[in-house]
């Protein structure tokens, strides 16, 4: 790729206070713009560490980040201007309604008025929530929640979008929805990071994936060319077994 | 909940402190047993004191029986009454021998009688009224409880030693002539309670009670607090909030202004029930003071400092669990600290230096100036600016805690 990356992570490492060993160990890593990026790994292997860091949430204990040209260091909160988060967890208030929260978190992101009633009305359509926007996200299926959490990511319209999982317990239609969504998007131009256990899911999506596992990055590719490297294996998975081994992790 | 629970506990413990002590109603809350053995001027006067007293009732017979000192030791022994008093046989007696020996002593000493005879006569023993207490009553019941009977013995007394003194003169000196009236009480109790107002406010159970109650179900708002806290942390939505473009101090800043709008309105609900809501009950209607901008001042800042802690705790607590008994027990160890429950001046000399350390001693008595002494801004100021220091103490301590230790970084 002759293009610029959208996200340079060089040497990125974090220790968390009382670890014995760090939770990702001095990662480098380039991400382009437009591309759909899988971060792959077992539990605790450091995705959700990775992506954290990268949204501002907490420090690197060394290394250095830069954002569409911005360093994590000098201007964050440039930096969250133009990302959006899509947490692991339902981050959504549940005495709230659907509609609500999307008002909430608009406001967060400065966005008000016809403006914001507008691009959530659109999302609300989007997402066939437009019947339940004024339920209390308590009476939610988790379909449901899902994809309210994921609008709630995109409402500010995100040049990069960061998903911990965005399909992690629901049905089989919600997640159509979700991944045709992201494709959509990510035709407009939206980079969008990805982390998810379902490796097929993976395969089928990303442009490009990365597999981590004890802070490190094992492998990094194209699917296709993760493959093609490894011919004694039919997908994504078996690679994946092989690589980070079948210990289960905590 | 937060508005309708203060309401109804401000209207519950009024009423259960109005009717333990009543001064309005006119009716004895407290039934005593009583057993006149005497049958005399002296056990006739006790009782006559305690029938005509506002706070104790005579209980004379039970079950259709006149009242014998066993059947009333039985009834205080098994806890259907708190107090049995006995005025033994010849008590009256005893005590007019006493007094016609004394005057005859006295008399004596000008010359008049037999003082021979006299000086060798010894006083008669003390008779002992015998007072049945039920164990669970408190040293300050107990105490009222014994003025009220030594008050109207020594009535008794005094008018008696003049009435001897007078009948013993005359006989002495046939040529005196006894007053019509032997003795008039001199001594009368004006109640006057200061007030930086004009017109004096009178201190009751509302009075006391609803700035007091307020007081606690602000500083409850600990408990919401922590817990919207605490599960934003864990249901994930501070993990958003903290990837938006807005400081954590400016989301935490947005929690207090709802939660102090929340203080002001269960405040406002608190004093329009102790308007409204109390005199309905019987209860002496709440007066407000004359300085409404003072009264505005001080809840803003007890509800400044209620929320202010609230934060602090929510922040530094790591679960639910931690924040609601914490928070919770403390505002309780507080309130009993800062006299809220029992007054300070009653409390040992080491738990009022303590006392000055609870925010909630601060509250109340900057509420206290103004719902009791009618003090207006400039009373209040001292409390006012202490609140307003605990107040950003805690979010400072928030700060700090956020800084080095964020919420998410485990």
């Amino acid at each position: 790729m002759s293009q610029q990356p959208i996200i340079e992570i060089r040497e990125l490492t974090k220790t968390y206070k009382g670890a014995d060993e760090p939770a990702v160990n001095s990662i480098s890593l380039d991400i382009f713009p437009n591309e759909i990026f899988g971060l792959l790994g077992p539990n605790g292997a450091g995705k959700t560490t990775t992506i954290s860091i990268l949204c501002g949430l907490f420090p690197a204990t060394g290394g250095n980040v830069s954002i569409d040209g911005i360093d994590s260091h000098t201007d964050m909160k440039k930096i969250k201007q133009i990302i959006g988060v899509v947490p692991q967890d339902i981050a959504l208030y549940a005495t709230l309604s659907g509609r609500e929260n999307l008002t909430f978190f608009g406001n967060m992101y400065g966005l008000y008025g016809s403006e914001l009633r507008d691009k959530i009305d659109h999302y609300l359509r989007e997402f066939g929530l437009e019947k339940h926007a004024g339920k209390l996200v308590s009476k939610y299926s988790g379909g449901m929640k899902r994809r309210v959490n994921l609008i709630a990511g995109l409402l500010h319209d995100p040049k990069i979008i960061f998903l911990d999982e965005p399909t992690v317990g629901i049905d089989v239609q919600s997640r159509v929805v979700i991944l045709e969504y992201l494709k959509e998007i990510n035709k407009k131009g939206v980079t969008i990071i990805y982390t998810s256990h379902y490796m097929e899911e993976a395969e089928h999506l990303c442009t490009r994936v990365a597999i981590i596992d004890r802070g490190n990055i094992i492998a990094l590719g194209r699917p296709k060319d993760l493959l093609e490297g490894h011919p004694e294996f039919k997908n994504l998975e078996n690679i994946f077994i092989h690589l980070t081994g079948k210990d289960m992790r905590d | 909940m937060l508005f309708i629970m203060p309401v109804v506990l401000i209207v519950i413990s009024s009423l259960m402190q109005e009717f333990g002590w009543s001064s309005l109603t006119k009716e004895p809350s407290i039934q005593v047993l009583f057993v006149n053995n005497d049958q005399d001027s002296l056990g006739t006067k006790i009782q006559s004191g305690f029938k005509g007293s506002d706070v104790f009732g005579v209980v004379d017979s039970l079950n259709g029986l006149p009242l014998t000192e066993a059947s009333a030791k039985n009834a205080v022994k098994k806890g259907e009454y708190l107090v049995a008093i006995v005025v033994p046989k010849g008590a009256t007696r005893t005590m007019r021998a006493n007094v016609r020996l004394s005057v005859a002593k006295t008399l004596a000493g000008f010359g008049l009688g037999n003082p021979t005879m006299v000086n060798s006569i010894a006083f008669r023993d003390s008779v002992d009224v015998t007072i049945y207490f039920d164990p669970t009553v408190k040293k300050t019941f107990k105490n009222a409880l014994i003025s009220s009977v030594r008050e109207n013995y020594y009535k008794f007394q005094t008018d008696w030693v003049f009435k001897t003194f007078n009948q013993e003169i005359a006989i002495q000196m046939p040529m005196y002539k006894p007053p019509k009236e032997a003795f008039k009480e001199i001594l009368k109790f004006k109640e006057v309670f200061p007030s930086y107002r004009e017109v004096e406010l009178i201190p009751n159970t509302t009075q006391h009670n609803v700035p007091a109650w307020t007081i606690f179900a602000m500083f409850f708002i600990v408990i919401p607090l922590t817990q919207s806290l605490i599960q934003e942390r864990e249901g994930g939505s501070l993990f958003r909030l903290l990837t938006m473009p807005v400081p954590y101090m400016t989301l935490l800043m947005g929690k207090v202004g709802v939660y102090l709008m929340v203080c002001l309105v269960q405040t406002v609900a608190m004093l329009l029930a102790g308007i409204l809501l109390l005199p309905l009950c019987g209860l002496p209607m709440l007066v407000l003071g004359d300085d409404m901008a003072g009264l505005f001042v001080m809840t803003l800042a007890v509800a400044m400092a209620a929320v202010g802690y609230g934060l602090m705790v929510g922040t530094i607590a790591k679960t639910h669990q931690q924040a609601a008994s914490f928070g919770s027990i403390s505002v309780i160890i507080l309130a009993a600290m800062g006299g809220l429950w029992v007054p300070i001046y009653l409390m040992p000399p080491f738990m009022r230096s303590l006392a000055m350390f609870s925010p909630l001693n601060w509250s109340i008595t900057g509420y206290y100036s103004i719902f009791l002494r009618g003090g207006s801004l400039w009373q209040i100021a001292p409390q006012v600016f202490k609140l307003l220091l605990f107040s950003l103490s805690t979010v400072i301590v928030t700060a700090i805690y956020h800084k080095y230790k964020k919420p998410l970084n485990s």
